[in-house]
């Protein structure tokens, strides 16, 4: 009762009061996905009481509660959900259009079961990618099939990444393949851990990267395709040592369209690298600009797969994003990498090395050489040695190569990847660098690459 | 060999291997191998044999599946071939494999029995068949024996287990009449019984009365399929007259593709009487267990008229005993709360038939229905070999009734076990069922393992002590590329790795030292050994723990003892290397028996010198297994 004038006025309510612990209820009809957006700052909690909730293919346990950050997501109800959320954001979701009918959901069922289909009839398993323009729901498809895939039976199909950009069990920058041997994590957009030294409440997934490096494909297409190569040869050998994985067969997740060159011939250099005989492409059957885009790739791809390239309708509640947005995924994958998450807390370890303990090497971007005409195609995979200055390598991402710090470039270039560590400050006058690597230790007496990606605590 | 045939027994080696569970493309696969390269029979029956010795207990079924397929569709030589080794294979396949195994060895030895439609005589040569026929009978004897040591010690994983018996018992009868609510109330409860029972509370004599309870249960449910069974074989029967009456019109109209070997078995099998089991109502799965008298559709026995009247005047005669003596309930137009009152079971801590009686929540009886609903609904399909699934644009971007209606349940509720902890489903069988709790046991202890860590990094950050830092966590270095290449995810995901974490810090010991790894690698590169000593042999790794095996002793009368530390009850097996019964995963500590995992887990976080020494102790004891 604080109709007292005085009380009223001594405690001053701000006009949208935000009370994290309340406790909002939401129901989801069946069939439905909920939209959810949270926000970087901002946290959310899921509880679900009664139905089956999935969040891109994962099922949910219910009476659980999973915890949500930085991560634009949906819902999606295979029988009708009533859950509980708490968050510190207002407006979790996305106000007006945040509960709508999954009208792809069935699509995406005939295509999983089509791949058990041919599952079931061979013992090389289908290998599917996934193609189209940015939020189109590329990913999604992805994490989708993968989750029905182990669902369904004991499968382990291996997820191919192909967008550097992209973050999957890994900070950015890397193309990677990675055995999805159990349950993904529902509440990660890197869709879990990779390998840690103590237990962790999901199993962890121990993915192959390769080392890109640059943020755009068009900073050195040759360089990119060279990685793929060389993952693509190792996916290879291991299929034919891993029977299970070989049945189950692969799902590859290509880079948006937009990476690629008006020719794509890069698609079918994929499709070559990882004898790909299956093809989706996300595309708006109803723009005209996107059917003209479909023709083209289509004309392109038949020849390599036949009828097995087919048109797959834009997902239904895909969230636009932004380069802002972008970006913060990548911080939040960088993030996750040293420290974990609020399930898992990571242990990261600073080190201070001098200038001369650090072999540092980068890949030729073209976006920063002059004239690009005068650069051989062998030249634009030899990697450079890295003059360390402040404005170099302050806040960089780095890969630490398998590589003895006085190996060849070309032997870094093919070293495979220990791991990532991030330059945390550069002290010009003492010569001093300090690194926070994943792992305690000393910093390791090996060649590294600098990326360019940049992570500030 | 000749390569050509060579290539050929290479290629059928190579897909029987793939056989590691009951793949019924991989057996057609094999058996069209067998019926089109009759010349390299001999050779298919030496690998074929060779599979069943040498492969896992569990997958030497589907081995048979294979031979069974193969003789009964390409006939001769396979069978004579096979007949020559064939009740050895079949003896050391039975003492191996466990008891839902060994009911369907018998169920395929009687499938052999059958006299063959063509030739109107059994499949393989009768003195093999008649070998195994004795083997069989001495083997349900000793299970008669085994089964009267076991029954006046009620358990709770006997119990648990025959309530999971009695569940499929049921499960199978609401298969036929889905529309009995009796029958899913009562899955309903036993599976309150089980929770009641997973809780350990009840004392021993509530145990006993338990065990009563779900012997009359089982008593009468037995009564009710025998009955069922016997309205089957009649309507098998009659429906097979029928049939043969359309053959003779019109033979064409029988060529259905596809026809499934097994339902041929089971056809000539109601059909035909066969003479092992005419006495022999103990001879079934479950006799080393509560159950003993089992008379499963298993048992089908000669349907003739004069036959079925004198069944019908025993049942009636059984009927009216049981009624007297008060065992019989007989529903009557009630409500589904009186109905619960009378099937559910007593209170057992309190044997008080007043005790409140609560009913399941709403939403408990919705999933229920649910779940058969979604069971139902892929009873009938068993094949994703349908034109309408083929990877077309039309398939994919159209609706697909089938998908949507029957298939899609098999991602969720066709797999009924839905785990609280992360939402993976398991299905109803006995194997998903293990793994499920294999699953839930470990949820358990990582948990444990990471309250514990995180414990002891709050409290203990200051003083850096070794304890401390142990539990730590961070990243991982990644492996290189050939390491990955030959990793196994299942090293990973394995629920059974007890000490998986700790395989976890030693690997993690050997990525931290860091030097060595690279060095490992640029070794590798320059050509020298990259493998130097290693200093894991005095590692003690679940692995070696888990293959312990201890032989029973002479004294030991019921072949179990019970964990001190887990409070299980471990069972013998037979040791095929050894020819003895053993008790896996087994230390003897001074005269007394625990699971090696078990004692290991319990003395190894010890700082106790005197723990240390029986860490040392059990090293050396496991080393010399
Ligand atoms: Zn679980
Ligand atoms: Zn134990």
């Amino acid at each position: 009762m604080s109709f007292l004038p005085g009380l009223t006025d001594a405690t001053v309510i701000p006009e949208v009061y935000i009370d994290e612990n309340e406790i909002h209820k939401q129901v989801i009809p069946m069939g439905s996905i909920w939209k959810i957006r949270v926000a970087q700052e901002s946290k959310m909690t899921i509880k679900i009481i009664t139905g089956i909730a999935e969040i891109f293919g994962t099922e949910l346990a219910n009476n659980i509660e999973y915890n949500f950050q930085n991560w634009n997501f949906t819902i999606f109800a295979v029988e009708e959900v009533q859950l509980e959320w708490k968050g510190t954001d207002v407006h979790p979701i996305v106000e007006g259009e945040d509960i709508i009918p999954n009208e792809t959901a069935q699509y995406i069922y005939n295509l999983h079961f089509a791949l058990e289909k041919l599952r079931s009839q061979s013992f090389y398993g289908p290998k599917i990618m996934v193609i189209g323009n940015k939020n189109v729901g590329k990913t999604a498809l992805c994490r989708t099939l993968c989750s029905y895939t182990i669902k369904f039976k004991t499968s382990q199909p291996m997820l191919i990444n192909l967008n550097p950009q992209e973050s999957i069990f890994s900070p950015p920058g890397c193309v990677s393949a990675t055995p999805i041997s159990d349950i993904l994590d529902v509440q990660l957009p890197i869709w879990g851990q990779s390998m840690t030294s103590g237990a962790t409440a999901l199993h962890t997934k121990q993915p192959l990267l390769k080392l890109f490096g640059l943020e755009m494909i068009s900073e050195n297409k040759d360089l990119y395709l060279y990685s793929i190569d060389s993952l693509a040869k190792d996916v290879d050998e291991r299929l034919q040592k891993d029977a299970l994985i070989q049945r189950s067969g692969c799902i590859i997740n290509a880079p948006p369209l937009s990476q690629l060159d008006d020719r794509f011939d890069s698609l079918l250099h994929i499709i070559k690298q990882f004898d790909i005989n299956l093809v989706v492409m996300i595309s708006d059957e109803a723009n005209e600009d996107e059917k003209l885009q479909y023709e083209k790739i289509s004309q392109l791809i038949t020849p390599e797969v036949g009828n097995n390239f087919i048109r797959f309708p834009k997902l239904s509640g895909i969230i636009e994003s932004d380069e802002t947005y972008d970006r913060s995924l990548q911080r939040s994958a960088t993030r996750e990498y040293f420290y974990g998450n609020s399930n898992t807390a990571l242990s990261p370890f600073s080190v201070t090395v001098d200038y001369e303990d650090l072999m540092i090497w980068e890949p030729v971007n073209l976006i920063n050489v002059g004239e690009p005409a005068s650069i051989d195609s062998t030249n634009l995979l030899q990697l450079k040695p890295v003059t360390i200055t402040p404005g170099s390598i302050q806040h960089a991402l780095i890969g630490i190569t398998y590589a003895d710090k006085h190996a060849k470039s070309e032997d870094v270039r093919n070293a495979p990847l220990l791991g990532f560590a991030l330059i945390t400050e550069v002290n010009e006058k003492r010569r001093k660098i300090r690194i926070l690597v994943p792992v305690p230790g000393n910093f390791p007496n090996n060649a590294t690459i600098l990326t360019s990606y940049r992570y500030l605590e | 060999m000749d390569p050509e045939t060579e290539r050929v027994v290479k290629d059928f080696a190579s897909v029987l291997d793939e056989l590691t569970f009951n793949s019924k493309p991989i057996i057609t696969t094999l058996t069209k191998t067998a019926e089109e390269n009759i010349s390299c029979a001999q050779y298919f029956v030496d690998s074929l044999e060779t599979r069943i010795n040498k492969c896992v207990p569990t997958q030497k079924l589907y081995a048979f599946y294979a031979l069974d397929s193969i003789c009964k569709n390409a006939g001769s030589p396979y069978t004579i071939y096979f007949s020559k080794n064939l009740f050895a294979l079949y003896k050391k396949t039975y003492l191996l494999v466990d008891n839902t195994t060994r009911s369907k060895l018998i169920s395929l030895f009687k499938t052999w029995m059958a006299p063959n439609e063509s030739t109107g005589s059994p499949l393989f040569e009768s003195t093999s068949l008649g070998k195994i026929e004795s083997f069989l009978i001495k083997a349900s004897a000793l299970h008669q024996k085994n089964y009267q040591s076991m029954l006046p010690k009620p358990t709770i994983p006997l119990l648990l287990s025959d309530i999971d018996k009695l569940t499929i018992l049921t499960k199978k009868r609401l298969s036929k009449t889905p529309d009995d609510p009796k029958l899913s109330m009562k899955l309903q409860v036993l599976a309150q019984l089980k929770q009641e029972l997973q809780k350990g509370k009840l004392s021993s004599a509530a145990l006993k009365q338990v065990q009563l309870q779900l012997k009359e249960v089982f008593s009468q449910d037995q009564q009710l399929i025998q009955q069922q069974n016997e309205y089957e074989q009649r309507m098998e029967f009659q429906r097979q007259q029928q049939m043969q009456m359309q053959q003779q019109q019109q033979q064409q109209r029988l060529d259905v593709p596809g026809t499934n070997i097994n339902n041929d078995n089971m056809k000539s099998n109601s059909s035909t009487p066969i003479p092992l089991f005419d006495n022999m109502t103990s001879l079934g799965p479950n006799v080393s267990s509560l159950f003993g008298t089992t008379i499963g559709p298993i048992f089908s026995q000669s349907t003739t008229t004069s036959d079925k009247s004198e069944r019908e005047s025993k049942i009636q005669k059984l009927y009216e005993s049981l009624d007297n003596v008060d065992l019989l309930y007989k529903p009557k137009n009630e409500s589904i709360v009186t109905l619960y009152d009378k099937i559910k079971p007593k209170d057992a801590d309190k044997l008080n038939k007043e005790s409140n009686i609560r009913l399941p929540s709403i939403d408990m009886l919705q999933n229920i229905i649910l779940d058969c609903k979604a069971y139902f609904a892929n009873i009938n399909i068993n094949s994703l070999n349908v034109d309408s699934l083929t990877f077309t644009q039309q398939n994919i971007t159209s609706p697909n009734s089938m998908v949507e209606n029957n298939l899609i349940h098999l991602l969720y509720r066709a797999k009924s076990n839905k785990c609280n902890a992360c939402g993976k489903r398991f299905g109803n069988s006995n194997d998903e069922k293990r793994l499920l709790s294999e699953h839930l046991d470990w949820h358990f202890r990582i948990n444990k393992r990471i309250k514990g860590s995180s414990q002891l990094i709050t409290t203990g950050n200051s003083q850096g002590t070794t304890a401390t830092q142990k539990n730590i966590q961070s990243r991982n270095w990644f492996l290189q590329d050939s390491e990955w290449i030959n990793f196994k995810d299942d090293d990973i995901i394995s629920t059974k790795n007890i000490i998986g974490d700790d395989d976890n810090r030693n690997r993690d010991k050997r990525w931290r030292k860091n030097g060595d790894n690279t060095d490992r690698y640029n070794k590798a590169l320059s050509g020298s050994t990259p493998e130097g000593g290693d200093d894991y042999s005095n590692v003690l790794t679940d692995e070696m723990l888990r293959n312990t095996k201890l032989p029973v002793p002479e004294t030991n009368v019921d072949m179990t003892f019970k964990c001190p530390i887990c409070k299980d009850t471990v069972n013998a097996v037979y040791d095929e290397d050894t020819g003895e019964w053993v008790w896996g995963n087994t230390v003897n500590i001074n005269g007394k028996y625990f699971h090696a995992l078990c004692y290991y887990e319990s003395i190894k976080n010890s700082n106790d010198p005197e723990q240390s020494s029986a860490l040392e102790n059990l090293r050396k004891l496991v080393q010399k297994m």
